[in-house]
């Protein structure tokens, strides 16, 4: 199973004081929190729209990482337009998802279409592996790495960039979701099919801008997060299967709990790496899952706290 | 005894005769192993299935229990020299205890919570294999794992094991079968279909659904001991959570519901990626996409579509 | 007449809904108690507190001399409180002699151990199960029918099987919430009269019904609830004479046809 690789921890072998090594953890803990968030915003998208846990949501980051790599190094466009073109192409993919795969499919049991995004993961990891290779690839930084000082925190232009582009991203959702025609059919269409089809919402069709927004996203948290990382063909799966354990812990199917989940998320993790072990990094996000969902199953913003039968 | 009844134990008796004659064709023992491999896959996905099938909550967790039951039997055999059989036991009261532990805070809410817990269950185990490296031999596996024992007498060639796996694999679905044709068979389906009308009936919803997948997770210890002493080496990639996927997809490929159809799938899903290893390098394309296209074209299971039973459509219209 | 089902002060808040305002009630056995009253009286939240499906807030119900409240839906089973539902419940993929099979849940012993193994008790028990499960499915004409899915049903048939898989574990009270909603006039008629067979067997039945030709026939008492209160109570003759329940029938609109 592939690992994501810790965001740039403290200088090795530099004295560092508790307090800086606090701030540092929280820095990179926010940063990939961040990128936490963005992918479970898009499994939030896919299961509001059609209750099903979408599988593919980490090959979609691995699409946006591969897609830019290959417009900037392959096609040779400026990062401006190549990084845009990426996203745009991954939520292409996301939309065909939705009409090839799960618009077709003959049962509507939410058990096999989850399982029918299962196999267009192992699939799209095949096609990948195909076109990109095994070996691992490198993306850029948005910009150069020049470390700056905050707080004791040493951190890079792009820990920035996460941030404030997440922010922006999550801004946009809201306002798309809040202002337009289209996000408002989308939300009306989630809340009860049935009756916005009665007010002439063409739910089909809301449902795959929900999987085409849900790939953006991926995507997005892809050409954020692989130039700290790394970039490989499965670089998505562990960072798909965080994000999921992110939605659960803010409340499965919550925007806000996306958000808030993803950074809470990271933060754990990376305090749990720095103070106890790094060992067993990859452990924390699911331990915390399971225990969300013993201890506090609507998770951190649930409103239902699980339904009793 | 019902016709339905006859009709099992007549599929049951023909497939025990096409078992004892298989190994009079198959010498080759790398197909034997094959076959041995599918007979694992089988046990597992018969317990599945009685979860799936029968109380409709799915497990991504499967593996591990498969993982944790070939791993206690591993080291408490080969660490600590105790008796194959003894440890088998116990790896399975062990993994009842922990399927217990994940079930009954998740079984009980509304929705399938069981999916997600199991899910980040199977991926800590994992990482514990991985990471207790001076118990479990770490990445690159646990080995010296003594065989099996059959009075006294080692089960450790091809054949040998086949006949032990494949006598699992009878009691488990003559286990199983009997369960789905009895009162607490019956108490799974109903509460599957209308939980209401089960609770009113007698059926207790929730104590039912845990202890079906207790069994479900035992089943899959079982088939983890064996395999543990079969390979006499594990390795914790053998149970990560493809696995479980790759198994809850032998179920649903099958057809769900259907003990057949999880054997099946078993059968028809084990030798696939060895029979597409000839286009290795469109191994996971072919593999995804023949899935897909079952899944979309077939969801009822290859069983079910062949009894002619129809989609039932289900869950949200969108 | 001994009670076999006492409810003392029941009542249920939804939201700012006071759906059942302190409600007292008895149903003996042996006899036929119908609920009636206009749509939101809370005659089904009352039927569902007694069952278990809604917690009310405060209240007692006592089955037996026993205090149920607020347990489990299949313990009461087993004590021999059945019910069935107004949307029906059948389960649509078993065939109709399975679904009545399920009915017998409560009224038979073994789990999943002794399942497996299938140990001589269960075989027995099992044909005893079946021998009851089709006596019940030829006392509701449904024998013809007993290997075809629920689901293809026609929807009389479905909701008789209700009612043959409430009475297959031979309860002591049913609890029956609309059973003849959306039947012909024959098709009520004949399950009028088995429902009457049914309280003859000695077993305490509670009747949730708009249908006042069949109340007012087959019913031993009468309880009327309106806006979560019960208004009146008595005989069917009692209750077609009270004008309080006149006034609220007829200015509800509601149709009650004997009444006039």
């Amino acid at each position: 199973m592939p690992r994501a690789r810790d965001v740039p921890g403290p200088g090795e072998g530099v004295a560092v004081s508790f307090g800086d090594q606090l701030a540092q953890y929280v820095v990179s803990g926010l940063t990939t929190g961040a990128v936490y968030a963005l992918v479970a915003l898009g499994f939030c998208l896919i299961y509001n729209a059609t209750r099903v846990v979408n599988f593919a949501q980490g090959d979609f980051l691995s699409l946006g990482g591969l897609m830019a790599y290959s417009f900037l190094g392959g096609a040779g466009l400026p990062m401006v337009l190549a990084f845009p073109l990426a996203v745009a192409s991954v939520a292409l993919v996301g939309a065909l998802l939705e009409r090839l795969a799960i618009r077709p499919a003959r049962s509507r049991q939410v058990m096999v279409l989850i399982f029918i995004t299962i196999a267009a993961s192992i699939l799209m990891r095949g096609v990948f592996k195909h076109l990109w290779g095994k070996q691992a690839l490198a993306l850029p930084p948005l910009s150069p790495e020049t470390p700056m000082h905050l707080l004791g925190a040493t951190f890079t232009p792009q820990n920035l960039w996460v941030l404030g582009i997440t922010l922006v991203a999550i801004v946009a959702l809201v306002w798309f979701f809040n202002r337009t025609l289209t996000g408002k059919a989308m939300r009306a269409t989630a809340i009860n099919p049935s009756a916005a089809a009665l007010m002439g919402i063409d739910a089909h069709r809301m449902t795959m801008y929900s999987f085409a927004l849900a790939g953006a996203l991926g995507a997005l948290a892809g050409v954020l997060i692989t130039p700290i990382t790394s970039l490989s063909y499965e670089v998505g799966v562990i960072m798909g299967l965080k994000g999921f354990a992110a939605a659960v812990l803010g409340g499965y199917g919550s925007f806000l709990g996306a958000v808030v989940g993803g950074l809470a998320l990271g933060l754990i993790e990376s305090l749990a790496a720095g103070l106890i072990s790094s060992v067993y990094k990859d452990a924390v996000a699911f331990v915390v899952l399971l225990l969300v969902l013993f201890l506090r199953p609507g998770g951190l913003l649930g409103v239902k706290s699980g339904d009793r039968v | 005894m019902t016709t339905q009844g006859k009709r099992f134990f007549l599929a049951l008796a023909a497939l025990a005769a096409v078992l004892a004659a298989l190994p009079l064709v198959v010498t080759n023992p790398y197909y034997l192993n094959v076959l041995n491999v599918v007979a694992l896959n089988v046990l597992v996905v018969t317990g599945l299935n009685l979860l799936i099938g029968f109380a409709g909550q799915i497990s991504l967790g499967h593996a591990a229990f498969f993982g944790l039951g070939a791993y206690i039997s591993g080291i408490l055999t080969g660490t600590h020299g105790w008796e194959p059989w003894t440890a088998l036991v116990l790896a399975a009261a062990v993994v009842a205890l922990v399927a217990l532990v994940i079930g009954m805070p998740t079984l009980r809410l509304e929705g399938n919570y069981l999916v997600m817990a199991t899910l980040g269950f199977n991926l800590i185990v994992s990482v514990l294999m991985l990471q207790l490296d001076d118990i479990t031999g770490g990445p690159s596996g646990y080995t010296g794992i003594p065989p099996l024992t059959f009075f006294g007498a080692p089960i450790a060639t091809d054949l040998s094991f086949y006949w032990l796996a494949w006598g699992a694999v009878l009691l488990g679905l003559l286990l199983a079968r009997n369960l789905v044709h009895s009162r607490v068979g019956r108490g799974l389906k109903a509460l599957h279909e209308a939980p209401l009308a089960a609770a009113a009936s007698g059926v207790p919803i929730e104590s039912y659904k845990v202890k079906v997948f207790v069994v479900s997770a035992v089943y899959a210890s079982v088939a983890g001991s064996l395999y543990a002493h079969y390979y006499g080496i594990i390795t914790p990639k053998t149970f990560d959570i493809f696995k479980s996927v790759e198994l809850v997809t032998m179920c649903i490929v099958g057809g769900m519901g259907s003990l057949w159809g999880g054997l099946f799938g078993a059968a028809l899903l084990t030798p696939l990626p060895q029979l597409l290893a000839v286009v290795e390098e469109y191994k996971d394309i072919f593999f995804g996409g023949i899935l897909l296209l079952l899944l979309i074209f077939l969801p009822q299971g290859l069983v079910g579509w062949l009894e002619g039973k129809r989609v039932r459509p289900g869950g949200r219209a969108f | 007449m001994a009670a076999l089902l006492t409810i003392k002060g029941l009542s249920v808040r939804f939201g700012g809904l006071q759906a059942l305002d302190s409600l007292d009630l008895e149903a003996p056995a042996g006899a036929i108690t119908a609920l009636i009253g206009p749509n939101g009286a809370g005659k089904t939240t009352a039927i569902n507190c007694v069952s278990g499906v809604v917690a009310p807030n405060s209240g007692q119900v006592g089955f037996d001399g026993r205090a149920v409240l607020g347990m489990a839906g299949y313990k009461l089973a087993r004590l021999g409180l059945t019910r069935t539902f107004q949307n029906l419940q059948v389960f649509g993929l078993m065939n109709v002699l399975e679904n009545v099979m399920v009915g017998m849940h409560a009224a038979s012993r073994g789990g999943f151990a002794a399942a497996m193994l299938r140990l001589p008790l269960l075989r027995r028990q099992e044909a005893a199960i079946r021998a009851r499960a089709e006596e019940v499915l030829a006392f509701f004409g449904l024998d013809k029918v007993a290997h075809q899915p629920a689901e293809e049903l026609a929807y009389g048939d479905q909701k008789r099987l209700e009612l043959a898989r409430a009475l297959a574990g031979r309860p002591r009270l049913m609890l029956l919430d609309e059973p003849v909603a959306g039947l012909n006039a024959a098709e009520t008629h004949e399950l009028g009269r088995l429902i009457v067979k049914i309280k003859e067997q000695g077993i305490g039945v509670v009747l949730v019904e708009h249908d006042m030709g069949l109340v007012m026939r087959i019913s031993d008492q009468v309880a009327v609830l309106s806006g979560g209160r019960l208004i009146a109570r008595g005989t069917p003759a009692q209750i077609q004479q009270d004008p309080e329940v006149i006034r609220i029938y007829l200015g509800g609109g509601e149709e009650f046809g004997l009444l006039a």
